[in-house]
Formats: C-alpha cells, structure tokens, sequence
C-alpha cells in the first residue's frame, strides 16, 4: 500500500463525490425543502440526459449544448411528475404520492430502456483534460463538475432566500394553508419549484453522463440511492450539506473500496449512514428550525 | 392448470411480502427493509433443509424467527428517525443483508457435489419440493395455507385492541402516547412481526424457485413489498391481496398479450390507480360498502 | 333462459367447434415452439434478437417445405416469444404457461439467473417418479453461466464453451504475438458469468500457456468510477488487459484506462460483449480489442441468416445466431424422432424431443459443427472478432 496510492484514491474519491454532490442537491430541495418524496428525480434527470443526446444528434451541436437541452428537458419533466404524481393526489396522503413516484420512476425506466433497446450510448466529452500533478492525476472534468455544484448552490441559495419565489416556496412547504391565505397560489409555486429542482436535475444528469462517459439504464437506482444517502447526511434541505456529503460520500466509497476490495464497499458506506442517523440525525449541518 | 398454480403460487409468496409491509405501515413507518428480512428468512430455510436435512415447515419456522429477532433488533434504532430518514435507513438495511450475502460463502460437500450459498454464485438446488414428489399444486396449496394463516391471525388483530393501538400510532403518535400507549413497544412489536412475516415469505420463495443469490432481494423488491399495502389499501388485509392480484395477476401475467407495452402500462398504471384512488383500491370506504353489502345479504 | 333452451344452445356451439376444428387437421400441422428470454432492461437487446432470430429461421424452414412428421404429414413451424423480464418468478411462471401450451420446445432463457432456477425446477433425472419437477424440454440460447445444463436432463444448451475458446486465443496470441507475455485481469465481480470467466477460464487458461498474471482489478457491474481499477492496471504494466465484463463497465473501464494514459499492447473482452452494445457505448475506446465468438458472418449460412434476420427486425450475433441454430437442430431431431404434433400427443412429442436431444453427438452451426456433450451443453466452433472502426471484424478463423 503506497501513500501515493492511498491518497490518490481519496483525491479520486473526492471529485467522483463532486457527481453525487451535484445530483444530491436537487435531491435535497425536493425532499427537504419542498418536503416532497420524489423517487422518480434521478430517473427524469437521467432521462433528461438522454433526451438530450438524441437531440444532439439529430440536430447537430457542441457537447456543452447538452447540458442546457439537458436542463430544458429536465425542467419539462420536473413538471409533467408534478401533474402526473404531487397535483391531483391530497397532501394528506404521503404514501399515495410516495408510491406514484415509484410508478413514474418504473414508468421513465422503461421509456428509456424502449428508445434505447437498453443498451448503453456513449456520452460525448463537454470538459477535457487530465490534470498531472507529478505523481497525482486530477480528472478536470470532475473538477469542473464541482464548480458546477458549487455554482448551482449560489444559484439556488439565492433563488430560497432572496427572491420571492423561493420565500414563496419556503412558504408553501412549512405551512400550506397559512401561504395561501397570504395570496400564494399553491399550484402554481409548486410547479415552478418542480421545473426549478428539475432542470437542476436534468443539468446534473447531463453532466453525470459525461463524468462517465456513458449513460445506461444501469445509471438510475444507484444514483436514487447515493442521492438519498447524501440527502441524509448532509441534512434535509442544506444545500451546502449536501456538496460536503456528496464529497464525503465520494472519498468514503473510493477509500473504503481501496481498502476492503469492491465487494465491501457499500457495506461500509451504509455503515458510515448509520454512524449519521445515530449520532448527527439532523445532518452534517444540523437544522435545528424544522417543523415535521 | 400448472400455470395457474404456478400463478396462485407466486402470488401466495407476493401477498405474504405484502402483509409484512403491511403491518409496519399501520404504525407509520416506511420500511423498506422487508427485503432484507425475506433474504434472510430464505437463506435460513434453505440452509436448513438442505445442509442439515430439516422438515420443511420447521425450516421455515426458523428463518421467519430470526428474521423476526433481527428486524427486532432493527426496529430499536429505527424509533430515533422518522419519514425519509426511516426510508433511507432501511434501504441502507437491505442493502447491507444483501452485501452480505454476496460475500457469504458456506459450502458443504455431498457427495461429490458441493452444495450450499457461494457468495454471488448464489444457492443453488434448493430441491425440497420436487425431491419429496410435491407437485405444484401441492406446493400451491401449503403456500396458500401459511398465507391464510398469516391473514386470519393480522385480520383477527386488526379487529382487536392490537389493531386499534397500531393504528392509533400510525395516526398520530402524540395522541396515541397521550392515551398512554407506549411508543417504543408498539413500534418495535410491528417491525418484528413483520420481519417475521417476511422471513417466512422468504423461505417459501427459496424452496419454490430452487435457487436464490443476493441480486434477488434488492431495492426493488422492498418497494414492491410497501407497494401491495399501498396500492390495495391500508384499512384492510384483503387490500394487499387486492393488490397482489392486480399487479401480478393483471399487469404482470394479464397483460402478456400487449407484448412491449405492458411494461410501459406497468408503471403509468401504478401512477393512475394512485391518481384515483389514492387510499388504495380497497380504501376504507369501499371496505365499509362491501362489509355492509354481505351482512346485508344475510337478511 | 331455461334449461332446455341452454342446453341446445351449448350443444349447437360444441357442434360447431368441433366441426371447425376438423378441417383444421387435414391442413398442416403446427409444431408450436415457444421461445422467452428478457424483452427489458439493460438485456432487452437479446430479447429482440432472439425472437428475430426464431421467427426468421422458422420462416425460412416453412418457406422451403416444413418439417415431416412422423405420419407423413408436414408442419410448419409456429414461433411465440414472452418476456420473462430477466426474473427468476417470471421466468419460471413463463415456463409453466409454455408448458400448458401445445408447445414442444422452451427456447430461453436470456438471463443466467433465470435459467439456474428454471432448470432447478425442471425434473432432474427422465422417469423418476418421485421426482415432481416439470417435464418439459428447455433448450437455451443465451444464458451462459458455467454448468448449468447438468441441473436437469430437460434441460440443454446451445451456448459457447469459453474454456475451448479462450484456450484457443491465447494459444495463438502465444504464436502470433511472441511480444506478450504478462497479462492484467479486469472482474465484473457481482455477474456470475463475468466473474467465472475470469478466474475459473481467463486465468487459468493464460497461466497454462505461460503468461505471466499480474493481478486482477474488480468492480461491480452499475460501477462508474474506475480510477482505483485503472491505477492497478497502469502500476501493473501488462502486456495484455483482459477485461471480463459486460459492455457498461467494459466501456467505463476502458474508458478509464484511456484518461489515465494507461495504453496496454492489446486487450480482451468477454465474449458477451461482441455485440453492438459495446461499440454504441464506446467505439473509438473499444479499437482494437480482440474478443473470441460464436457468430460472424463469415459462411453463406451465417450470412444468408443475417440477413434473414435482419427482415424480421433484429441482428444476429453469438447469442441470437444460437437461437437461429436451434430452430434448425430442433427441425432434426423433430424429424429423427418421429414427432407427430398431433393435439393429444404434445407430451409424448416433448419426451421424444427430449430424447433426440441428448442423442446428439454433433449439430451444424452457422459457423461450422458444433459438438454436443453428455451433459446437454454444447462445444461450438469460433473465431476470433476485433472491433475496427466501429464495427466488428473477423480477426482470425480458427476453423478454416
């Protein structure tokens, strides 16, 4: 065991957790701001990916254009779960919505699989180059996810906190009767929160599948399950929680695999979950204004 | 006819996954760890009927106990989260069973065969049943039996104080410990059961596909063990076997003649029922109608 | 309605099917073969390829005269295809609805982890009456994992040997490229195929031809971070990468190795992955590798039956080509036993299918011979595909 190999590997892990970061914070918004369990956000946003790809190349474009049909696409889907799943079903009934997400999910899965006959599509490079450190190699296309997710955060903090929508959606998700009767329409700010977390969505997906260098329907249930992970250790609804548990998430994968082999690893991944919910259940951030 | 005990069969072992997701979703909790618990209870069975030469029905007994014992010891740490942390960690649970089992090699040689779970290879020649001439209606017969068993005593339940106090933790916890029901007790009691539960349903699944590995019990699984409570309806044990019904008689096998597009009807539908009816096909209401319906007849 | 009246009724509508069903039986005689593999998922492509496969070679059989029954008659061939969704229920359930079926023959499955427990349900030895399992002949075109057909004597196979074909590789890499000598593993760990491949044929078979065995790099089969793996590839420095992986981490890992400038001599692939998957996921990183089949276009069958397929929507590769053989070995052994495809004998044709089966000692392929081994399993002929430019090219033709 080199040190160098030790530590490349928690550099590696680091900037594949930049990935996860990104995916987690769409999850986050949905889950812990908007309070609304949506099993079907990794799926449309793989979805959107793919949309994108088939665009591009039907029409012709640059790989960096994927990304913004990617986020159109993503935002489109985000609404069409809204109306097909969270609309038309009563706020009292959380399992009701729960389980249409799972319908959605399996129903965007096989869309996929149909168009694409399940195989797997290669995904055009949007950012090039290896960084060489001397005896470290940085991949560049991961750190720019990183400053993607990093932007993506600013973006969102102040949509939450300094613009009406996001005051509005704040509003909506703690007290749905009180926002109302100050005038916020609830159909519509929870629409325009589904089309925000969904182009987000969308954005991550594309730049996910070009961290790979592949999308697959192979992709969706584990990017469900890492999103929901680092929803929770970075606590619901922080934003900046979710970068660092998407990180740390990362690094923890790639260390844990360095050391016990591949077919440990995930155990100690969601040991390293439960070391969370026992210990620090609000979260690497811990939230303490959260009402239930 | 195979086919259709083949059918009733497979619907048999879905509705007793269902009725362990059941149970723990009258208190409230989202449990996605249903699958881990059937892995075990399988992995259990299995082993003893075939390394060690036990009766079946005691084989069975044993893996739904300490599939029981171990949601039992699940459900303890599962009282500090609630909603989606609970979701999260009980996907991380089934993850974890099933990891485990993809590095769990116990081998013994019989003759000059080697038989027993090799870790991602899986468990192969669980053969209880066609070894001991038992044809699939047999086989179909027994699952029913333990099945209705499993109903008749959560029935018997749902209309006693048990019921009443699980629901009244689902409902609004509050509440219920202000009525001085005692939280940690009722909670821990319905993971147990149905870990239980889903121990037994997989030791039936072990025997009657004579092979299982770790990939059997995944997420998925899990997600269609809370799906068949959730679609049939929570007020009701017939609820889940409505369900059952639904997906795996009508989408599943009813739908074949669609070719492609059943899987795609698969999902939209799953979105639609809960559009329509989204305390479940057999809500409250329409259990209300029904039982008014037969008593009714009786005059 | 009143009884009597029901009771006409029911005996006017009995009178009429029959008398419908007699004309039907001095037409030709349907000999019903079921094929089922994964229509879904990440597998569905052989799914496609499959029923392609059986309807064109059934086609092709019908167009030029049938098969002969046992009495003289002629059948034609009638195909029916189910999804069984790459799950071990369904696959079983599918089977038993085959099964009540007037179908003779099972043509599946795709997915080794239905096939395991299908064959597990079938019954395992002909005439034990103890023994409650399904008596129904199952004949394999995809499913690849090591040993399964022995699980039951209903049970066989068409697939490829990997122990004969990558021996073979390596022997004339041995010859051919005296250059090589150390080689490097890359495992789908969690894949019983992938996983076999490599350290029960891969690694052993390299070893006994003298390559030297740097070491393995392993993954999982959904993995998308490959640098670990990658790092031991390039601080080992093989000669030879040999990857046994599906096309998503075969891709990913190529992928990898590429980024991190790690550019062995050549490297090896699954035999699964010689199919368009691959080179949809990554063609430019996936020149040059070298990968042992069962199919190529390479005769005037394997051609003639491409192109066959082709017209009914699907390609041909190693995994459906062995759907389109088994059409025509089934046509065989239908005609050696004397089926007759009569209504009241589909069991009786099934036991006589069975048998014919475990007679055979050889079949022809689309290739070339293939052998037939005691335990139901098959020994194909190959040849060696490396992907050029996008497509896959015949590299070398062992069996010219």
């Amino acid at each position: 065991m080199l040190i160098v190999d030790l530590v490349q590997s928690i550099v590696d892990g680091l900037l594949f957790g930049a990935t996860y970061a990104l995916i987690g914070i769409g999850f986050t918004l949905v889950f812990g701001v908007m309070h609304k369990i949506n099993m079907a956000y990794a799926a449309a946003s793989v979805g959107a990916a793919y949309a994108a790809l088939r665009l591009i190349a039907l029409i012709g474009g640059p790989a960096w254009a994927s990304l913004l049909i990617a986020a159109a696409a993503g935002g489109v889907f985000g609404l069409i779960i809204y109306w097909l799943c969270f609309r038309f079903i009563p706020l009292s009934n959380p399992l009701a919505t729960l389980m249409s997400t799972v319908g959605m999910f399996l129903l965007a899965e096989e869309i996929i699989v149909h168009t694409t006959d399940g195989m797997p599509q290669n995904y055009p490079v949007v950012v090039r180059g290896i960084l060489d450190m001397g005896e470290f190699m940085i991949r560049g296309d991961l750190v720019f996810v990183f400053v993607c997710a990093l932007l993506a955060m600013v973006v969102l903090l102040y949509l939450l906190y300094r613009t009406k929508l996001g005051i509005a959606t704040r509003a909506v998700s703690q007290q749905p009767v009180a926002a109302q009767l100050v005038g916020i329409r609830l159909n519509h700010i929870n629409a325009l929160t589904f089309i925000v977390t969904g182009m987000l969505g969308g954005f991550a997906g594309a730049l996910i599948g070009s961290a790979v260098g592949l999308l697959s329907p192979l992709l969706v249930i584990p990017l469900t399950i890492k999103g929901l992970i680092v929803t929770v250790i970075g606590g619901l609804g922080s934003i900046p929680g979710a970068i660092i548990a998407g990180l740390l998430v990362g690094m923890a994968e790639n260390v844990f695999q360095y050391f016990r082999g591949v077919t440990e690893r995930d155990i100690y991944v969601m040991l390293l979950l439960f070391v969370f919910l026992v210990f620090r259940p609000g979260g690497i951030f811990s939230n303490t204004v959260k009402r239930d | 006819m195979d086919f259709y005990l083949g059918l009733l069969q497979v619907m048999g072992v879905h509705t007793q996954l269902g009725l362990s997701a059941y149970v723990v979703l009258q208190t409230g909790q989202v449990s996605l760890a249903q699958a881990g618990f059937m892995a075990i209870g399988a992995y259990i069975a299995a082993m003893l009927t075939v390394l060690s030469g036990w009766p079946l029905i005691a084989a069975l007994i044993a893996g739904a106990l300490v599939a029981g014992l171990t949601a039992c010891l699940v459900g303890f740490p599962a009282l500090r989260v609630h909603g989606l942390m609970l979701v999260v960690a009980t996907i991380a649970f089934t993850e974890i069973v099933r990891l485990f089992f993809f590095n769990f090699d116990y081998q013994i040689a019989r003759g000059s065969l080697r038989v027993g779970p090799l870790g991602g290879e899986g468990f192969r020649q669980i053969r209880y049943f066609p070894e001991n001439g038992w044809t699939t209606l047999h086989v179909a017969i027994f699952i029913w039996t333990v099945v209705a068993l499993v109903m008749a005593a959560l029935w018997w339940m749902d209309r006693s104080r048990a019921g009443a106090v699980l629901r009244a933790v689902g409902e609004d916890e509050i509440a219920a410990q202000s009525c001085g029901i005692n939280l940690t007790a009722v909670k821990v009691s319905a993971m147990t059961a149905g870990g239980a539960i889903a121990g037994l349903a997989g030791g039936l699944y072990a025997h009657y596909t004579t092979h299982i590995e770790q990939s059997n019990f995944t997420i998925l699984l899990a997600t269609f063990a809370i799906a068949y409570p959730i679609l049939g309806g929570l007020s009701s044990v017939f609820g889940t076997v409505a369900a059952v019904i639904f997906i795996q008689g009508f989408l599943v096998e009813g739908l074949r003649f669609l070719g492609d597009w059943r899987n795609l009807l698969f999902g939209a539908l799953i979105v639609l029922v809960m559009n329509i009816r989204p305390s479940g096909l057999l809500d409250a209401r329409t259990m209300a109608t029904l039982r008014r319906l037969f008593s009714r007849k009786e005059h | 309605m009143t009884i009597p009246r029901l009771l006409a009724a029911s005996a006017f509508v009995t009178t009429m099917a029959i008398s419908s069903a007699m004309p039907a039986a001095a037409q030709e005689r349907e000999i019903r073969l079921s094929g089922f593999g994964a229509m879904s998922g990440v597998v569905r492509s052989f799914g496609i390829n499959s029923k392609a496969a059986l309807e064109a070679a059934a086609d092709e059989i019908n167009k030029s005269g049938g098969v002969k029954l046992g009495d003289g008659t002629k059948g034609k061939i009638v195909i029916d295809y189910f999804d069984d969704r790459c799950n071990a229920e369904e696959g079983i359930s599918v089977t038993r609805r085959i099964a009540s079926t007037s179908s003779l023959v099972g043509i599946g499955p795709t997915c080794s982890n239905v096939a395991e427990p299908l064959f597990g349900v079938l019954q395992k030895k002909v005439g034990d009456a103890g023994d409650s399992g399904l008596q129904f002949p199952i004949f394999t075109d995809v499913a690849i994992k090591g040993g399964l057909a022995k699980i039951s004597e209903w049970a066989f196979r068409n697939v490829p040997d990997e122990g004969a074909m990558y021996a073979a590789l390596f022997q004339w890499l041995k010859k051919t490229r005296p250059e090589l000598k150390t080689i490097f593993g890359g495992v789908e760990e969690d894949f019983a195929h992938s996983r076999a491949t490599w350290y029960a044929v891969m690694k052993e078979v390299a070893a006994k031809e003298g390559f030297e065995i740097k070491g393995e790099a392993k993954w999982l089969l959904a993995d998308t971070n490959f640098t670990n793996q990658a790092r031991e590839a390039r601080r080992a420095a093989a000669d030879i990468v040999a990857i046994s992986a599906h096309p998503f981490t075969t891709c990913g890992m190529l992928k990898e190795l590429g980024r991190q400038g790690v550019k062995p001599k050549l490297v090896i692939g699954l035999t699964s992955s010689s199919s368009l998957e691959t080179l949809q996921g990554c063609a430019a990183e996936a020149e040059a590798i070298i990968i042992p089949t069962s199919f190529a276009p390479v005769t005037p069958e394997a051609r003639a039956a491409a192109d066959r397929a082709a017209k009914f929507n699907g390609s041909l590769d190693l995994h459906s080509g062995a759907a389109y053989e088994i059409v025509a070995i089934l046509k065989d052994v239908i005609e050696g036993e004397g089926v007759l495809a009569k209504p009241d004998t589909v069991q009786a044709d099934r036991a006589k299918i069975r048998n014919g089966l475990s007679k055979l000692t050889e079949t022809k392929g689309l290739i070339g011979i293939s052998k037939r081994t005691e335990e139901g399993e098959a020994v194909k002929p190959f040849l060696f595909v490396h992907a050029k430019g996008g497509k896959w090219e015949v590299l070398h033709n062992p069996t010219k």
